[in-house]
């Protein structure tokens, strides 16, 4: 098998590579990636996957190919992308700081001295990133599980490990912590370097986020765990529940009578009507009101029709037309002849010859009526004369 | 006593058997449930519906009524709550997690029938409530059931996802608070 001489050699071959690469890394999480893909991706030059199988960039698998777990927790790491939260890292890294500082004072040659301070420094750095970046895996991994984890038994099963993990970190917090403030204290206060310094207020920063973080996480693991147990509780006695109802022995052998019977919410009722009769003030004032009354009406006038009380049957007899005629003597008319003659009115009435035959005292009456119609334009005198045992006043047009 | 002035609209959901959820996407409703969570407005309203013969119950994340001379007899009761374990069942059965919160969409569920045979029984056995033969109108029956006592809603008409409300932790509970005795569950299979 042969290795990558120098790191250009490395860098050069993944960036060559870079299109396969992402594409496998992409794909990591399924379990195949086929032989056949990869040479489209790499224009159909075996020579190419060749060669990244022997530097073991990639494993080949039967016709599968996969990145090499080396690389492809690299690359996880490096892009923050890894699932798998390692305490481990923390635990060497704090191993080495403590290491380190045992050499750094057996060390009698400055130079060297300030080697190991270096790699103090950049341990404490490196401790500080790792931390934080587990802390955020270990948030991301949780919400997935809770969310994504479809068995329930497995579902737990991963909280519970996970919760396990933020313990360890939270130790591990707890001991980066000693060690920078109280376990070398020698170290930290003879070591006075500025850079030093300035690494330990970083690192102090982060690992107090962490902590902050970790309560958080604390919590969230509670709360799911809660509802998890919640949720199967409620499962695992809707089972048996259901079971003996299947049986037709729920009512029989559970309580369920007693705390039907004790309940009494209002979801068990009907759904309640209450017919309330409407304000009569409302009918007669408001428009609306009329409105609907108008329309209900209307509809009321097509569906049913009222039964009308029916009169008798009008005899024929009263629808036959009767003709009377009657005819009328025109006053007026007798007035003006009289005026344009020289008679005497009585006589003028006499012998007034009417449309019809006009009895003697029907001509005294209309004599009568003339005068007090017409008193102004006659003259009444004062002699009078007899005619058929009537005395009457002679009367001439003035 | 001063009671808040959406008192008429709380008493209209309520007396009719339905919940006022805090997680309700109506924002009428969710409104009325701050109204209601409110400590005071809490025990003045409490006061009010109790003068009419109301109980205003506090559950969790939801309110409902109960009032002491209940009409229902037992049996209908016990018709309620079985077909609730039922369709609980059902639920459950198609997703271990189903409960408040929780979002489907029916079609999911009908689908999942088609390959679970389990779940495809229960569904059948969902028959003698609905009064339905074809699946998808044994669902739709269901769900509208359980709209209508507001344990679940639609909460888009369009995609036709649903949402399963805060009251449906009163079903829950309902049944969590039957007691088996141990003799009894003892004989009961694994």
């Amino acid at each position: 098998m042969n290795t990558f001489s120098n790191i250009k050699e490395l860098v050069s071959a993944l960036n060559r590579e870079q299109k396969l690469l992402t594409e496998m890394f992409k794909k990591r999480k399924s379990t195949s990636y086929k032989y056949e893909y990869a040479l489209d991706l790499v224009d159909n030059d075996d020579n190419r996957i060749q060669y990244l199988l022997n530097r073991s960039v990639i494993r080949q698998n039967g016709n599968n190919l996969e990145i090499d777990d080396e690389f492809l927790q690299f690359f996880e790491l490096v892009l923050d992308a890894n699932e798998e939260i390692n305490t481990s890292y923390i635990n060497d890294n704090l191993e080495k700081v403590k290491q380190n500082i045992d050499y750094y004072f057996n060390e009698p040659n400055e130079q060297r001295k300030y080697e190991y301070l270096r790699t103090i420094k950049n341990t404490l750095r490196k401790i500080g990133t790792i931390t934080l970046r587990n802390v955020v895996d270990l948030k991301r991994n949780i919400d997935n599980t809770f969310k994504n984890e479809p068995t329930y038994k497995n579902k737990r099963a991963k909280l519970i490990h996970l919760d396990n993990k933020r313990k360890d970190i939270t130790k591990l917090i707890a001991q980066t912590e000693k060690l920078i403030t109280e376990g070398d204290v020698t170290f930290f206060n003879t070591a006075t370097d500025e850079e030093l310094s300035r690494v330990i207020v970083q690192l102090k920063i982060q690992l107090g986020k962490c902590t902050h973080n970790l309560i958080e996480i604390e919590r969230q693991i509670i709360d799911f765990l809660n509802q998890i147990q919640y949720q199967s509780g409620v499962i695992e006695k809707l089972r048996l529940v259901k079971y003996l109802k299947d049986q037709f022995i729920l009512e029989t052998t559970t309580d369920i009578k007693s705390i039907l019977g004790a309940n009494d919410s209002v979801i068990f009722e009907p759904n309640p009507a209450y017919p309330l009769k409407l304000s009569l003030e409302y009918l007669q004032a408001d428009e609306e009101a009329f409105a609907s009354i108008l329309k209900i009406a209307k509809r009321v006038k097509a569906g049913i029709n009222l039964k009308r009380p029916v009169a008798e049957k009008i005899s024929s007899e009263y629808l036959q037309t009767q003709t009377e005629e009657e005819i009328q003597i025109n006053l007026e008319e007798v007035k003006n002849g009289f005026v344009a003659s020289s008679y005497n009115l009585f006589d003028f009435i006499i012998n007034y010859n009417f449309v019809k035959e006009v009895s003697f005292e029907d001509r005294v009456t209309i004599y009568c009526q003339l005068i007090s119609q017409y008193e102004n334009i006659f003259e009444i005198t004062d002699k009078f004369e007899e005619k058929r045992e009537i005395e009457f006043a002679m009367v001439y047009p003035k | 006593m001063e009671v808040p002035i959406q008192t008429a609209d709380i008493f209209k959901i309520l007396s009719k058997g339905q919940f006022i959820n805090s997680n309700s996407s109506s924002k009428t409703v969710s409104d009325l449930y701050k109204i209601i969570e409110d400590e005071q407005n809490f025990e003045n309203l409490y006061d009010y519906f109790r003068s009419i013969n109301f109980t205003l119950e506090k559950g969790d994340e939801y309110f409902y009524f109960s009032r002491p001379e209940n009409k229902v007899d037992l049996e209908t009761k016990i018709e309620a709550a079985f077909r609730w374990i039922d369709i609980i069942d059902f639920l459950k059965t198609y997703d271990n997690s189903f409960g408040s919160g929780t979002r489907f969409y029916p079609y999911e569920i009908l689908n999942r029938t088609k390959t679970d045979a389990e779940l495809e029984t229960k569904l059948e056995g969902l028959k003698k409530h609905t009064d339905k033969e074809k699946h998808q109108d044994i669902i739709d029956k269901i769900l509208k059931k359980l709209i209508d006592d507001t344990f679940i809603e639609l909460e888009n008409e369009i995609t036709h996802q649903y949402k399963v409300l805060d009251s449906f932790k009163y079903l829950e509970q309902l049944i969590l608070t039957i007691n088996i005795p141990d003799d009894v569950r003892n004989e009961i299979p694994e």
